[in-house]
């Protein structure tokens, strides 16, 4: 007699399967969380554009003709918003009491989540509520001249992307340098030769233990003018030096991230090769080295979100105007300005930037995870 | 006789104060296939790897096909293309596919062109029964699979001798047989092979010639039917009534 397995669906814990699980009850505990939420966002951002978030010029007009108050700080004080934080301090409030009145009779595992859930939305909400609720007693208006001055961002906008360009520039070609040379690096600390190891530790150790704002420094006001080196000099000197700099410095921490790739894989790869006759360069070339980089990628990027922010150091050199990045930009306007919203320009330009990256990071991290089974193999 | 492929001559090797080979003197002739067993810890990995340099001996000369391999003049990269190595843990480099593996080599040492080494790679796939397996990744192959592979990595560069160190130890045991198969098959072609192995049986059936080793040194010599029948030395006779 032969068995035949009947075939077996795995059991289904999709999203509709959770939705299943749900009671009356903690439906509407997780709805009135959400409705917290997003009544706060929604109804703050409603109320705010109603008021508007700039002032209102005359179509070609000169900045002295726009309205003199502040539209923005007229929302921020109005009522309606105070009455909106209120009610939503009132309805979070409302969603942890329900989760709180019928969290012992739930039915299963399910429904407790949604209802925690809901509970904890709610919170936020009202948290978050009861800030503004607190910001709005304070000095709105110099605040709001001050950090939230949205015409500032966009009148200079022109200047922050040149900001964001010139960043890109300076960390794009320091990480091509630092990376390069610092695979150069990793390779000679490996040798066993101490007349090859002991020069690249040097320089490693030189880089790590020195703040790159004082090599910058040195290199672009010391070494720089001291040597009167031709390719250094000019109206692009300062630039050229802050990309050497960003990139031997870089070199120093990849070196570090390569060695440590290319030491956790196994003997055998490098014994396999040598004994099929490929030389120890040959072994590294085709068999070390392509393993090696797949294992420090999420790393390297690491490093990479790391030289975007130090990109802000160059400041020190002195670049030209239109040589400026984020962080210079946002310097000069807040000099000719005295607003600092124009600090909060150079620091949205670097989200942008990085914030991508660092989710790259997070995805080839997992992706590496799961799959290192089959990468050791 | 003929001319021996391999000869060790005063193999002595220290790891720091541990000395693991002592006095090794071993020639190794044409289509021998000859079986190196002993305890774990007696240096029998590191005498095999002495032979195609692996491991550089303290003291001693390796000779191979007439050409001393510890002058440091010789070649030894040429001399290695000429000596096949197969692993415990197959080391099947795992960026590369099936054939990668198998052309990398061929392309790079023997600087054969691209098709030519993958010609070669494909025939060498279908004598150990992996011709469908050629554009697979390592990790997508089981062990026994994978073995075989590391097998026809070797032989693809055409050796003179085959080294292979406990190469079904890390094999489940129904895989065990079809890597043997494939060892038995190259030992009836003719092939010289030393084989360090803790199948008995594969060394009595397939071996032409055992050396027991305890210690570092070579403690019993001769005909593997001889030895398990009617073994001369003590500690030959308490290792394998430990292991048969
Ligand atoms: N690279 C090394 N550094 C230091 N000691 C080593 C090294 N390789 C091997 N040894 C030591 O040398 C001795 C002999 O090792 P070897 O691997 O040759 O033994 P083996 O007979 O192959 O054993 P097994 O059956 O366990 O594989 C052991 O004591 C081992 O610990
Ligand atoms: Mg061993």
């Amino acid at each position: 007699m032969t068995i035949t397995a009947a075939p077996q669906a795995p059991p289904d814990r999709g999203l509709r399967y959770f939705a299943r699980q749900q009671t009356p009850w903690s439906w509407v505990t997780l709805g009135v969380g959400i409705l917290a939420l997003m009544a706060l966002f929604v109804g703050a951002g409603a109320i705010l554009t109603a008021y508007g978030w700039t002032q209102k010029c005359p179509p070609g007009s000169k900045a002295a003709e726009c309205t003199t108050t502040t539209p923005l700080v007229e929302g921020l004080l109005s009522p309606e918003l105070g009455a909106l934080a209120v009610a939503v301090i009132g309805v979070g409030a409302v969603a942890a009491v329900l989760a709180l009145l019928r969290s012992r009779s739930v039915p299963n595992k399910q429904a407790r989540e949604a209802a925690i859930a809901g509970a904890v939305i709610g919170i936020q909400a009202a948290v978050l509520a009861g800030v503004l609720l607190w910001f709005r007693g304070s000095n709105v208006e110099v605040f709001a001249r001050n950090f939230l001055d949205v015409r500032l961002l966009r009148e200079f906008f022109p200047r922050f992307v040149s900001g964001a360009k010139n960043t890109l520039i300076l960390s794009v070609l320091g990480a091509a340098l630092g990376f390069f040379l610092g695979l150069v690096l990793a390779l000679f600390t490996l040798s066993k030769r101490a007349v090859i190891r002991a020069p690249a530790r040097l320089y490693i150790n030189f880089f790590r233990g020195t703040p790159l704002i004082w090599q910058l420094s040195f290199a672009g006001l010391g070494v720089v003018t001291a040597l009167r080196l031709g390719f250094f000099s000019g109206t692009g000197g300062p630039y050229k030096v802050a990309i050497a700099v960003l990139g031997l410095n870089l070199a120093a921490y990849s070196a570090e991230v390569y060695r440590a790739g290319i030491q956790s894989l196994e003997r055998g790869q490098i014994e396999a090769a040598r004994s099929l006759g490929l030389s120890y360069l040959q072994s590294m070339r085709f068999v070390i080295v392509p393993q090696a980089i797949r294992r420090v990628i999420p790393p390297l990027t690491n490093e990479f979100v790391i030289l975007i922010k130090d990109t802000s150091l160059v400041i020190v050199l002195g670049l030209a105007f239109f040589q400026k990045e984020l962080l210079g930009v946002g310097r000069d306007i807040y000099n000719s300005t005295f607003n600092a919203t124009a600090w909060l320009g150079s620091a949205a330009g670097y989200l942008i930037i990085t914030l991508p990256m660092i989710r790259l990071v997070t995805y080839l991290e997992r992706r590496l995870r799961s799959g290192l089974t089959s990468v050791v193999g | 006789m003929s001319e021996p492929i391999v000869r060790l001559q005063g193999i002595n090797k220290w790891f720091g104060k541990l000395h693991v080979l002592r006095d090794v003197n071993l020639d190794i002739y044409p289509r021998e296939v000859l079986v190196l067993i002993g305890p774990s810890g007696s240096g029998k990995s590191t005498l095999l790897r002495t032979i195609n340099l692996l491991e550089e001996p303290t003291e001693g000369k390796v000779f191979f096909e007439g050409q001393e391999l510890t002058d440091i003049h010789t070649d030894l990269n040429a001399a290695r293309t000429r000596m096949g190595m197969v692993f415990q843990q197959f080391n099947l480099f795992p960026h590369r596919t099936v054939t990668g593996n198998i052309t990398l080599a061929l392309q790079k040492v023997l600087k054969l062109r691209a098709e030519a080494a993958r010609q070669r790679a494909l025939q060498q796939l279908g004598h150990v029964g992996l011709a469908d397996k050629a554009g697979a990744w390592p990790s997508q192959l089981s062990g026994g699979q994978q073995q075989r592979v590391a097998i026809a990595r070797a032989l693809a560069m055409e050796p003179v001798l085959m080294l292979f160190d406990e190469v079904t130890s890390a094999l489940d045991p129904e895989l065990v047989n079809e890597v043997l198969l494939v060892m038995q098959r190259l030992a009836s072609e003719g092939m010289t092979m030393v084989v360090v192995t803790h199948e008995m049986g594969f060394a009595r059936e397939v071996g032409t010639r055992l050396i027991f080793m305890d210690q570092g040194a070579i403690i019993e010599e001769g005909d593997p039917r001889a030895i398990f029948a009617n073994p001369q030395q003590e500690r030959t006779k308490s290792f394998l009534s430990q292991v048969l």
